[in-house]
């Protein structure tokens, strides 16, 4: 990196302290889903039936469950599942998605509409109901559970970049570039695409924070992943039996800890959108 | 108008149409034979087939497609072998306990959000404005299963102010007679004050542990809109004529102001009655959301496919609804 956008984004950091603390949080949970197995050395399935439903103290931070495992080693690892499956499904929703609306954009007529009206009786579906039910009918699992997750977020993409597209493809530039007698290939890939990424991005970031609630959902009503695996949604389910007779941590952690990452990437994508648009009320570059 | 309200209800039919075929398809490609499922791994072929015959398994796909449309049409909306009772019978008796549910969340999540908007952007104080902006945001990222889990914990087993889960009614209290199946509503019918009384004690925790995610959506969305159309000239105008601040907000920004929340709302009121299912699951409500997760995890795709077409027409209804809606707030829109 060159040192005057360092210096820049460091600028950016001073004055923005929502920007910053979310950040922070979200390096905390990384590095806390990376590196957690060599800073808290304890692996999350022992089983240990001597320390069962012990609230949270030294040995253990986050307490222990009803078989005796060590919560905050689950909550680590669970960091790691919801935030990499999250990160997965974004990236090939919104890559899927930013497709979809660019074909239509370019294509229009009815190839377009047809393709809108698919997108449309998707969004008609209730996201949750569909999500599961590609789930079970793929056969379950966590890599079924985030493609049927996947599944349910190409529309909101896919109507965002097709209008984006639309826009694009009247403005001077993309003219001239017809006049100077670029290829439609090129026009596309050179003048049109590279004007589209930042709506996919802040769009990414914003369902983000959908897809880890539905991924956690869809381990809370046992699809997805499955026990003992210790996945955000599930060690919630796990500890709602619980919850009513007095042992409040084994459901409470894993649920902060989804609040934490969803709210700190609602509040980085709605800081960047900020940034990067210049009518933006915050613009500040 | 006539014109703008008939193109409206077309569109309205092909997405309800689209969302049919999607669940009908979709549910005729998934592995596994539906007749199977009813009849056992151990039945004989015969009986496999007997058995296809009777679900009109050995038509073709649009054949099959017709039959079930029609017979949906005409009320038959299919048999569900995981519980053994025709799929309309379900949802009569489970579908109002949802829609009061997902009523009373709607209320608290608009009512509390155009209360925050306000409060967030009238004369702009920036620390109250930054306490809305951090309330939802929480609001947003909030599990809605999990805060119900917390609420329980919290309200019921701590402080003992508020029922468990399982109910909609004390036992020791008398139900209204049935009209609806919406308890408040009937109780309000028959004058029964007590009742209503306890059944919106039952309402309340399960009712903001769904409103909650949409709350915090609503107020982002308002206060962002309050906040550009403050800064337009015409405010400025308003305000040099010399009228009031309060009035300047309430007359004429928050009117200007409305509409995508509107359409927002719309959308959300059509979602949460599909959305209900986890929170339905965490306060054991006897809804059509833990209906149909049970179902999805039986295969009992009857069940699921019925819903599907039921909250595709719900969207498309509250939709068209908040279309005409548009006029009424915004005189340009009424011609």
């Amino acid at each position: 990196m060159r040192a005057d956008s360092l210096k820049a984004f460091a600028r950016i950091l001073r004055g923005n302290l929502d920007l910053t603390v979310s950040l922070l949080i979200l390096l905390i949970l990384a590095i806390l889903a990376l590196l957690g197995p060599l800073l808290w050395p304890h692996d999350p399935l022992a089983i240990s039936l001597r320390e069962t439903l012990q609230p949270p103290s030294l040995s253990h931070p986050m307490g222990t469950d009803h078989i005796g495992r060590d919560i905050f080693a689950r909550f680590n690892k669970g960091a790691l599942i919801s935030l990499s499956v999250g990160a997965a499904v974004v990236i090939t929703g919104a890559v899927a998605g930013g497709m979809i609306g660019l074909i239509s954009g370019i294509s229009g007529g009815i190839f377009d509409n047809a393709l809108m009206r698919l997108m449309d009786a998707i969004l008609a579906f209730p996201p949750l109901i569909l999500a599961m039910a590609v789930t079970v009918g793929l056969g379950g699992g966590l890599e079924t559970a985030a493609f049927g997750i996947m599944l349910t977020s190409v529309p909101y993409y896919a109507r965002l970049i097709r209008s984006d597209v639309i826009r694009i493809r009247m403005l001077p530039f993309v003219e001239a570039a017809v006049t100077a007698g670029a290829g439609p290939a090129r026009i596309i890939l050179r003048h049109i695409v590279p004007h589209t990424v930042s709506t996919l991005l802040i769009q990414a970031a914003a369902l983000f924070g959908y897809s880890v609630l539905a991924l956690a959902a869809l381990g809370f009503v046992g699809l997805g992943t499955q026990v003992p695996t210790p996945e955000w949604g599930v060690m919630i389910t796990e500890g709602l039996q619980y919850a009513l007779t007095g042992q409040w941590w084994i459901g409470v952690f894993p649920g902060l800890g989804l609040l934490a990452a969803v709210a700190a990437t609602s509040i980085i994508a709605d800081k960047v959108r900020d940034l990067v648009d210049p009518r933006g009320q915050y613009a500040q570059l | 108008m006539i014109h703008a309200i008939c193109s409206r209800l077309l569109g309205s039919l092909v997405a309800v149409f689209g969302a049919s075929i999607i669940a009908f398809l979709f549910l005729r490609v998934l592995p596994g034979n539906p007749a199977r499922l009813v009849v056992g791994p151990l039945a004989s072929e015969e009986a496999l087939q007997a058995q296809m015959q009777r679900m009109g398994l050995h038509l073709s796909l649009p054949e099959q497609y017709w039959r079930y449309m029609s017979d949906f049409i005409l009320g038959d909306w299919g048999f569900s072998y995981g519980a053994g009772q025709p799929v309309l019978v379900q949802f009569g008796n489970r579908l109002p306990a949802s829609i009061e549910l997902g009523f009373y969340s709607f209320l608290f999540a608009f009512l509390f959000a155009v209360i925050l908007a306000l409060v967030a952007t009238y004369r702009r104080r920036p620390v109250v404005d930054a306490t809305v902006r951090a309330i939802s945001v929480f609001g947003m990222g909030m599990p809605p299963f999990w805060l119900a889990l917390i609420l329980l914990v919290v309200f019921n087993e701590a402080l003992g102010i508020f029922p468990g889960p399982g109910l909609r009614l004390s036992r020791s209290i008398e139900p209204p007679p049935e009209i609806t199946g919406f308890i408040t509503f009937d109780a309000l019918v028959a004058g029964d004050f007590r009742a209503f009384a306890n059944a919106f004690h039952y309402l309340f925790l399960p009712a903001v542990a769904l409103g909650m995610l949409p709350f915090g959506y609503l107020v982002r969305l308002l206060r962002a809109n309050l906040l550009d159309i403050t800064n337009e000239p015409f405010i400025l105008v308003v305000r040099s004529k010399g009228i009031g601040p309060w009035r300047t907000f309430t007359r004429h920004a928050l009117p200007n102001a409305f509409i995508p929340t509107l359409t927002a709302s719309g959308m959300i009121f059509a979602q949460l009655l599909g959305g209900s299912v986890l929170v339905e699951k965490v306060f054991n409500w006897p809804g059509i959301g833990s209906l149909v997760v049970d179902s999805i995890l039986r295969k009992d795709f009857a069940v699921v496919q019925a819903f599907i077409i039921v909250s595709a027409v719900i969207y498309v209804l509250v939709n068209a609804v908040v279309d005409m809606l548009y006029g009424v707030i915004d005189p340009r829109i009424r011609n």
